[in-house]
């Protein structure tokens, strides 16, 4: 078994965000290894899941996209994220502190029988 | 919520254009993995070995191309656009039956829409009236006139109902009759109408330029004034609003001007009026307290009271005017749409079943063909295509091409409606009315899609039930259809057989009354007969002298035109309604008036029965040397009235309707005063007796009857240039005219069940040429053990009239109880008419046959090989 952690349902979506817009303008496989990077390498991430979610981001208007040239000169579709996906990150943002707080709370509960 | 309308949106865009993304995908995939690989070799790995961990690394390309399209489009749409798809390439396959299917359809739905916009504004549409439910026509119940049923209202009765009646709120009255309006170039003789002064308030309409009458107005010597038409004032007054108060000429009379109405108000009774006067009823009529039923009479329900109650109570008061006496009250909208009714709901309901059988027609083909594709449906299935998406997908053929023609028919509706428009000589009530609006066209969406679910959910049924096993199974080259599936298809054309059966014989009915009528015998003769009414008014005829001297120099002037072979007059043309009904009797007759024989009355010129070949039984004409005498001529049936056991009872006298003596000179035969009705007793009187007001001239030439028309026309501008020269028609255009709305009702019938018939047949071909290719190998063994070609064709034939002849015994039935239900547009036809049915049954019978044999000998003319070796 991989030590790796597997990514929560439904986190990716913030983390592509908060990944564009820490970075700016990045193509896919540049977001599927970043978000590996700033896990410490500790989430493992197949990076084929990441297109379907980029999809659903772009048809929701949280992020753009448009053809361009890689480092490599290679062509590959760059991300960016938009106006309202500003938005949409600070509101997942909140939802998700108010949440981890909420499991916290839970976490820090004393044992009754003791 | 936004944000997911917008993901919808975007999926939406996405269903439609996504051809290219697809591609898009699959070079973002390969170059995301191609950097990946590349990561690696600069690690040092092998390309092959940093390739394969690169791929490891991605995942499954496929399954993200597959999660990616499932997300990209709403899958709604996409199943949707895949069976269009599908459609539009079984079209594409197909495309005659897809042309036939959508023409067949688009001339139903077209019929049907165009029957509909009739019925909806004709019969649908509330009346154009103020609170419309509330109007009731009042006809009276007199024992008097008992044969005639329901008579036209005294207006003594109508002034004493409003005035005793807690339910009625208004009663008011209507007279036709011509009037003279003088203006323009040369005066001009127009429908007009005699009303009281509520009239206009009853009807919940104001003139829109001046006032309604005044209840003074109703006075004999205040009644001279007039509200005339739009049409009217536009046409003769140049549309000058400064005339309203002002005097015009009317019947040679000053009439002050006291309003306008618009056009769209057309009252019941008085539906072509152009001119209103005040009624002022005389002191003589005031007094009258039976007979002088010549009154239309409509009344308006307080709020909250029923049709009920108000005849409860009218009938109160009638009691009180004789013994026996009642009345009846219509609904308004009954007495508008009149006689067309029937007729009108006749057609619906045949256009109706048309479409009916163009759709089982076209189910019946979409079944074959799908079962042709039983295999496909067998395939799809073992590939997991669930029942509801193969159901869905043969739905969406036959609803796209519903759809086209249904858009189709629509223009088609829109075209015949403008044609029946066209046809000015048919008289249907608020004709004028009829359009598509959004009620009509939601009507033919409606039917649209009904259609389309009608003629494919059928079909689509059975290509869902097909079983994949056997299918797959049987026969290595085709799938046959099982037992179960060819009854359906016989039921499908027994029930096109039953329905065509019904229409041919409502539409053979029909036939056969107006034949009937045509050829009844109505005891004068229309050919070469030239009619005009000519009508005189005004200070100059106000003596019956001055009207008697203009007569006699008139018939002298039109005696004389050469190419007139009689000339005379009457008050009422033959063929032109059944009126002034008034009693005659023999002297010393103690009964009461109401008891005596009503007859129909008439003024007439000498020459009248000869112009109209009216044949003379016993006796002679009135002539001129009976100047001074008190003669009559009667029609046979008055003379049996008066006289019931004497054969010849010439020179016998009675007493006519102006309760004065008369001696009877002469016996004639019997004239029908509507064409479709026995023809009434008749008297007819010379006009000298009592010269008339208005006179039919009738003149019949030895050429074609218009050649007299301009020395006629001369004649009368010789005699008085101020009176007005009305439109002059032939005998047998008025005839025509009283027969022009069967004529309608039959061109139609007979186009629809020639449809059905053609339709109906073609299905007959259809089911048997199919059947006959499905045993192709059966017949070739046959053959091949000696069986002749006429047994075959018996065989064929046989199987292929089952269902129409149990269709026909079916339709029969049908059409006897429709026979019923259409007796009153019959003339003299039983609604069982054993002569039609047989027709009928006939007709169907080779028509069928025929369809049977074409694909019979088809089969039988090949060789037994050919049989055997095909598929």
């Amino acid at each position: 078994m991989s030590t790796k952690a597997e990514v929560w349902q439904g986190t990716l979506a913030l983390m592509v965000l908060k990944t564009l817009h820490a970075m700016g303008t990045q193509h896919g496989f540049g977001i599927a290894r970043r978000i590996e990077q700033t896990s410490d390498n500790l989430l493992s991430i197949n990076h084929g899941t990441l297109y379907p979610i980029l999809l659903k981001l772009e048809q929701e208007g949280a992020i753009k996209s448009e053809w361009g040239v890689s480092e490599n000169n290679r062509r590959a579709r760059f991300y960016s994220i938009t106006r309202s996906g500003l938005k949409q990150l600070a509101a997942e943002v909140d939802q998700w502190e108010r949440a981890t707080e909420i499991v916290a709370r839970f976490v820090a509960l004393k044992d009754s029988k003791a | 919520m936004i944000r997911g309308l917008r993901r919808n949106w975007n999926r939406l865009l996405g269903s439609i254009f996504h051809r290219n993304r697809d591609t898009d995908l699959a070079e973002e995939l390969h170059s995301h993995i191609q950097m990946l690989a590349e990561e690696e070799i600069r690690r040092g790995i092998q390309p092959q070995e940093a390739y394969r961990r690169a791929k490891l690394q991605f995942g499954s390309v496929e399954s993200v191309k597959e999660s990616y399209r499932d997300q990209r489009g709403l899958p709604v749409i996409d199943a949707l656009a895949q069976d269009l798809r599908y459609a539009l390439r079984g079209i594409r396959r197909n495309p005659a039956y897809a042309l036939v299917a959508t023409l067949s359809l688009a001339l139903g739905i077209g019929a049907n829409t165009a029957i509909f916009s009739l019925v909806n504004s004709v019969l649908l549409q509330p009346l154009a009236y103020k609170n419309p439910h509330r109007l009731f026509a009042v006809r009276e119940i007199s024992p008097l006139f008992a044969a005639l049923g329901p008579v036209a209202v005294n207006p003594v009765h109508a002034r004493e109902w409003a005035a005793q009646c807690q339910s009625i709120e208004q009663v008011t009255l209507v007279r036709g009759g011509p009037a003279q309006v003088a203006g323009g170039t040369e005066p001009v003789a127009v429908p007009g109408a005699r009303v009281p002064h509520n009239f206009f308030s009853l009807f919940g309409v104001e003139p829109f330029l001046g006032r309604a009458f005044l209840p003074e107005e109703e006075q004999e010597g205040n009644d001279r004034v007039a509200i005339i038409s739009e049409t009217l004032w536009r046409s003769r007054f140049q549309a000058d609003p400064s005339l309203v108060g002002k005097p015009i000429i009317i019947d040679g009379e000053k009439h002050q001007l006291a309003g306008i109405v618009a056009n769209s108000f057309r009252p019941p009774f008085a539906r072509t009026a152009e001119v209103f006067r005040p009624l002022a009823l005389s002191r003589a009529e005031s007094a009258r307290r039976t007979g002088n039923h010549n009154y239309a009479a409509v009344v308006r329900l307080k709020p909250g009271f029923t049709s009920e109650q108000a005849l409860a109570e009218i009938n109160v008061v009638q009691a009180g005017f004789g013994q026996g006496m009642k009345a009846t009250l219509i609904p308004l909208h009954e007495i508008v749409a009149g006689r067309a009714r029937q007729g009108l709901w006749m057609l619906a309901a045949s256009v109706g079943a048309v479409l009916l059988i163009v759709c089982v027609n076209l189910a019946n083909l979409l079944l074959s063909r799908i079962t042709s594709r039983g295999r496909e449906a067998a395939i799809r299935a073992a590939l997991g295509a669930s029942r509801g998406r193969q159901f869905c997908q043969i739905l969406t053929e036959s609803m796209l091409i519903a759809i086209s023609g249904g858009a189709l028919g629509i223009l088609f509706a829109n075209w015949a409606i403008k044609l029946l428009l066209a046809t000015a000589t048919l008289d249907i009530p608020r004709l004028a009315e009829v359009r598509i609006d959004s009620g009509v066209l939601l009507f033919a969406i409606c039917l649209t899609l009904l259609t389309g679910i009608l003629f494919g959910a059928l079909p689509a049924w059975r290509f869902t039930r097909n079983q994949p096993q056997s299918a797959l199974r049987a026969g290595s080259h085709t799938v046959t259809e099982g037992r179960r599936g060819l009854r359906l298809r016989e039921g499908l054309i027994g029930l096109e057989v039953g329905l065509s059966a019904a229409l041919l014989i409502v539409a053979g009915l029909l036939a056969s009354s107006l034949t009937r009528l045509l050829q009844v015998d109505k005891g004068f003769d229309a050919s070469h007969v030239l009619t005009l009414n000519v009508g005189l008014a005004g200070n100059s005829y106000a003596e019956p002298a001055a009207r008697e001297r203009f007569f006699d120099r008139l018939l002298t002037k039109v005696s004389a035109i050469p190419g007139v072979q009689e000339s005379g007059f009457t008050t009422a043309l033959p063929a032109q309604g059944d009126t002034w009904n008034d009693p005659i009797y023999l002297e010393g007759d103690g009964r009461r008036r109401e008891e005596r024989y009503p007859v129909n009355n008439r003024y007439a010129s000498p020459g009248f029965f000869r112009a109209m070949n009216i044949p003379m039984r016993y006796g002679r004409a009135f002539e001129e040397s009976d100047r001074g005498r008190s003669v009559a001529v009667l029609s046979d049936k008055a003379a049996k009235l008066l006289w019931p056991g004497e054969t010849n009872p010439v020179g016998r006298r009675f007493i006519g309707e102006d309760d004065q003596p008369k001696t009877l000179v002469g016996i004639v035969a019997e004239v029908r005063a509507v064409l479709d009705r026995q023809p009434p007793p008749t008297a007819y009187y010379p006009y000298w007796q009592r010269p008339p007001n208005a006179v039919s001239m009738v003149v019949r030439t030895t050429a074609g009857p218009f050649t007299a028309a301009g020395a006629l026309r001369a004649a009368l501008r010789s005699e008085d240039p101020q009176l007005p020269v009305q439109a002059m028609q032939t005998m047998e255009e008025l005839v025509d005219r009283s027969v022009v709305e069967r004529r309608f009702q039959l061109t139609l019938m007979g186009a629809f069940s020639a449809s059905a018939l053609l339709v109906a047949s073609l299905g007959i071909y259809g089911i048997v040429a199919y059947s006959v290719a499905r045993r192709r190998n059966e017949i070739g063994i046959r053959m091949a053990l000696g069986a002749r070609r006429s047994q075959l064709h018996w065989l064929v034939i046989r199987q292929g009239m089952k269902p129409v002849v149990i269709g026909l015994v079916a339709g029969i039935a049908v059409a006897l109880f429709l026979g019923q239900a259409i007796r009153g547009l019959l003339f003299e036809v039983h609604p069982a008419d054993p002569v039609t049915i047989a027709g009928t049954a006939g007709l169907l019978l080779i028509v069928g046959a025929l369809a049977c044999f074409i694909p019979a000998r088809q089969t039988a003319g090949g060789d037994a090989i050919a049989a055997l070796r095909f598929d």
